[in-house]
């Protein structure tokens, strides 16, 4: 077989035909709206030939050649992730009869597809959302099947615009992995080379002639040419370092005064991969059905969570998140950089703010060194390994065995179900909860037992309402147990402090059954409960019999009381800040309110608690539970993947970060 | 109870724990031994506050009347701890009530006496005032976390 092929210019259409009788249907660049965009083609007449494309911030210009050429112009608009990750997908239909639900999977035959037309730096980013969406802990089922059903025509770039950045990503401009087929457009026709075991049959099927020595050296000299054109705009060597260090840099005010957080650069990005879940039901909520969208880092909501709060709520914060994760915190998480240099975030902000730019500003090759704020990488040891069959689509119907009235607005739903996986939850981990036609929150696991799991629940927001107000009888949806809980076992032996503000005492009352169920293998055991007022306690009777125990401290304080409550009134850590014990012998486990959180943890390090032994559960906007759709990122982390327990040296500097 | 016993007494307290021997020996001098029965008032806001006390054992709550007339408990001072440090203020009004909600003990120093004692011996009103401005300075950090009311429904971030 020789190294490559040649295909006459006006053969293009034989390639076309020998792709549709392997039974797919053709995508590639073509015109649409001023410029190239990706659609389907019936046939390469369709593809703009004699077209290029003039770039630069903030602008895109089609412009005429007089050429033949039909692939130089740079990257079209829409990335291939519009059919690898379509922008909006169904995921479930549910119903509702009575207390009876049903949800189930409407996920979709993905159509085979043949790209044709993919660049170098395209291919890098393919990768890059597969090893997001497909290799991580839940893998995305739809984004493997569209992947697996695409072929890939790639065509190496003879021309480079001038928002092309690919060589300092390392993703092109040659095309050296990734594709079934690879072009490189001469004047006279392609180079063909054949790069998979998929692309032999549909080359073979061409009858084409051996590419001539000179026809292959002219197309690698034409692409060794657009590598010297585009040079290396971009430091990338060392800059995930140097972002990690310049958090508080004002440049993130400076261009948060110039961005319009339209979104348009995570849109057109190759790589972004954030979506959210909408959901539409009927006016009874008997019939809801679920779809996923595109969403975006720099959406206003996108880092809100129940109760009005939003851990990024300036577009400084907003800004900050996605340049460092694309440059920086993506390495973290999959081991690349997120960007692959295709310079379609420069060429479409309306406001022209070029990323190149901002990079060498804010991360500056001669940036001086600081102390990083997360460790280099997440530790190890967090996605269970039950979470490779748990998808956002996969549901477990549990049935509400009975409903215990905690305080005014929270309620402990006493579950039921023999599903194994959701039995196997550990303390500190969660499930989502989904009634059909409400949102589904993440709901921490309250009390482990035989048959069944208890949620308690606050009414905080319509879905929360509804749960709370469920029934005896009632079903709920659920999907977990989901990410990394408590680490009990690194506290046998040890003292155990535990530390609850208001409802944060229901994800640890799993820890306190579990340590009291092997009450030997530990040290003194102390738990301090905060709570707003005395009405506001949760589990009383409980929290009243351990109180009675020996071999277990007790103390509790409210914000706020009347004179009839004779307990303590003040904040959490007046509890403990002036005790005598010895802190280094002790392993803490927290939650609560996040500030509350961070004040515990200032006062345990003061009581001589190392911060490797602190641990705490935080909350984010933890939409799909499993680590794809990217609303509960912090730094490096994935809450719902990676935590929602953290050690506080772990978290480093993120914990309480604001904007973060 | 002897000067000597009242010593033993403050440095089982964490306001006097780490003062010196000396100094905690100069402190015991001024200081007596107080029982309150639960319910006593040992303070009362807005009036003259004649006594420092360290708690001892039990618990004193801090009050403050609302309009309507209510109380409201914002405080409560925990064995070891200090009520009534308005008293070596120069207008020594008392900015809370407090209450013994079960049975109390404490020290009780005079302000006007300790006032004098601290103004006629700088290490001694170092070590004092130091400690006192960590008690405040606890207090207003918890008063200031209170006022973000943590724990109301729908500021969690749930």
């Amino acid at each position: 077989m020789p190294a490559a092929y040649f295909l006459p210019r006006n053969e293009l259409d034989r390639l076309f035909g020998a792709l549709v009788a392997d039974g797919r249907r053709i995508v590639g660049p073509t015109i649409a709206d001023g410029a190239v965009v990706y659609d389907e083609l019936n046939s390469s007449a369709e593809l703009p030939y004699g077209r290029t494309a003039d770039t630069a911030p903030g602008s895109y210009r089609l412009r005429t050649t007089g050429d033949r050429r039909a692939f130089d112009y740079g990257v079209a608009l829409t990335s291939w992730k519009r059919f690898t990750h379509p922008s909006l997908i169904p995921l479930t239909r549910a119903h509702r009869d009575a207390d009876r639900i049903v949800v189930e999977s409407v996920l979709e035959e993905p159509p085979k597809l043949a790209f044709v037309g993919v660049r170098a730096c395209e291919l890098a980013a393919l990768g890059i959302q597969e090893r997001a969406m497909r290799a991580g802990p839940a893998g995305d089922p739809d984004h493997a099947a569209r992947r697996d059903a695409a072929l890939i025509v790639a065509v190496e770039c003879a021309m480079a615009t001038s928002t092309c950045f690919c060589t300092s990503m390392a993703s092109g401009p040659e095309v050296d992995h990734g594709a079934d087929l690879v072009l490189s457009e001469l004047d006279d026709g392609f180079v063909v080379r054949v790069e998979s075991d998929a692309g032999v049959p549909v080359v073979a099927s061409l009858g084409l002639r051996a590419a001539a020595p000179d026809e292959v050296e002219r197309a690698t000299a034409q692409v060794a040419a657009v590598r010297e054109v585009i040079g290396d705009p971009v430091a990338a060597n060392g800059l995930a370092a140097r972002l990690r260090t310049a958090l508080d840099h004002p440049r993130w005010s400076e261009v948060a005064e110039r961005c319009l957080a339209c979104a348009n650069c995570t849109l057109v990005c190759p790589t972004c991969f954030c979506t959210s879940v909408g959901v539409a039901s009927d006016l009874d909520g008997a019939d809801a059905s679920t779809e996923r969208s595109w969403d975006s880092c720099f959406s206003l909501g996108f880092g809100r969570v129940a109760g009005d709060a939003n851990f990024r709520p300036k577009v400084r914060d907003r800004y900050r998140q996605w340049l460092t994760h694309k440059f920086s915190t993506w390495w973290d998480q999959f081991g690349s950089s997120g960007c692959v240099g295709c310079g379609r975030c420069i060429a479409w902000c309306p406001v022209g703010i070029d990323v190149r730019e901002e990079l060498a500003a804010i991360a500056p090759v001669s940036a001086p060194t600081g102390p990083i704020p997360w460790p280099p990488s997440p530790p190890e040891g967090r996605a269970p390994a039950a979470l490779a069959t748990i998808t956002p689509a996969r549901h477990v119907i549990a049935t509400v065995r009975s409903v215990v009235p905690e305080t005014a607005d929270s309620v402990t739903l006493r579950l039921a179900t023999n599903d194994e996986a959701v039995l196997d939850a550990r303390p500190g981990q969660f499930v989502m909860v989904e009634l059909p036609a409400f949102a589904t929150p993440p709901i921490s696991i309250s009390r482990i037992r035989p048959g069944g799991l208890d949620l308690t629940i606050r009414s905080a927001g319509p879905a929360t309402a509804a749960l709370t107000g469920l029934v005896a009888g009632a079903q709920v949806a659920l999907r977990g147990p989901l990410g990394r809980g408590w680490p009990i076992d690194a506290a046998i032996g040890r003292d155990v402090v535990i530390v609850a503000g208001g409802i944060g005492l229901a994800p640890l009352r799993p820890v306190i059954e579990a340590i009291l169920g092997e009450r030997p293998r530990f040290g003194a055991i102390r738990l301090y409960l905060g709570a707003r007022t005395p009405r506001d306690r949760l589990f009383v009777a409980e929290m009243n019999a351990l109180a009675g125990r020996a071999d277990v401290e007790v103390a509790e304080i409210v914000d706020r009381a009347g004179p009839e409550w004779l307990g303590q009134v003040g904040i959490v850590t007046q509890l403990f800040d002036q005790a005598g014990w010895d802190g280094s012998r002790a392993t803490a486990f927290v939650c609560g309110p996040e500030r509350m959180m961070q004040a515990t943890a200032v006062t345990l390090a003061e009581r001589g608690v190392n911060p490797t032994a602190i641990w705490l559960t935080l909350e984010r906007n933890m939409a799909c539970g499993v680590g794809t759709c990217g609303h509960c990122q912090l730094g490096p982390f994935f809450v719902c993947r990676d935590g929602p327990v953290f050690s506080v040296a772990e978290l480093g500097t993120a914990f309480g970060r604001e904007g973060l | 109870m002897a000067t000597r016993d009242l010593t033993t007494v403050l440095d089982a307290t964490w306001f006097a724990a780490d003062l010196t021997t000396e100094a905690t020996g100069r402190l015991a001098a001024l200081g007596s031994l107080a029982d309150f029965a639960e319910g006593t008032i040992v303070v009362r806001e807005g009036e003259v506050c004649e006594s420092l006390g360290v708690v001892v054992s039990g618990r004193i709550a801090l009050r403050l009347r609302l309009p309507g007339g209510q109380d409201r408990t914002i405080l409560t001072v925990h064995p070891g701890d200090v009520f009534g440090w308005s008293a070596v203020l120069p207008q020594p009004i008392a900015t809370s009530t407090g209450v013994a909600v079960m049975p109390t003990t404490a020290v009780l120093f005079d302000g006007n006496r300790l006032k004098l004692a601290l103004a006629a011996d700088c290490d001694l009103a170092a070590a004092i005032y130091g400690r006192l401005l960590v008690s405040v300075a606890r207090r207003l950090t918890a008063t200031r976390v209170q006022l973000l009311d943590l724990y109301r429904p729908g500021n969690e971030p749930w």
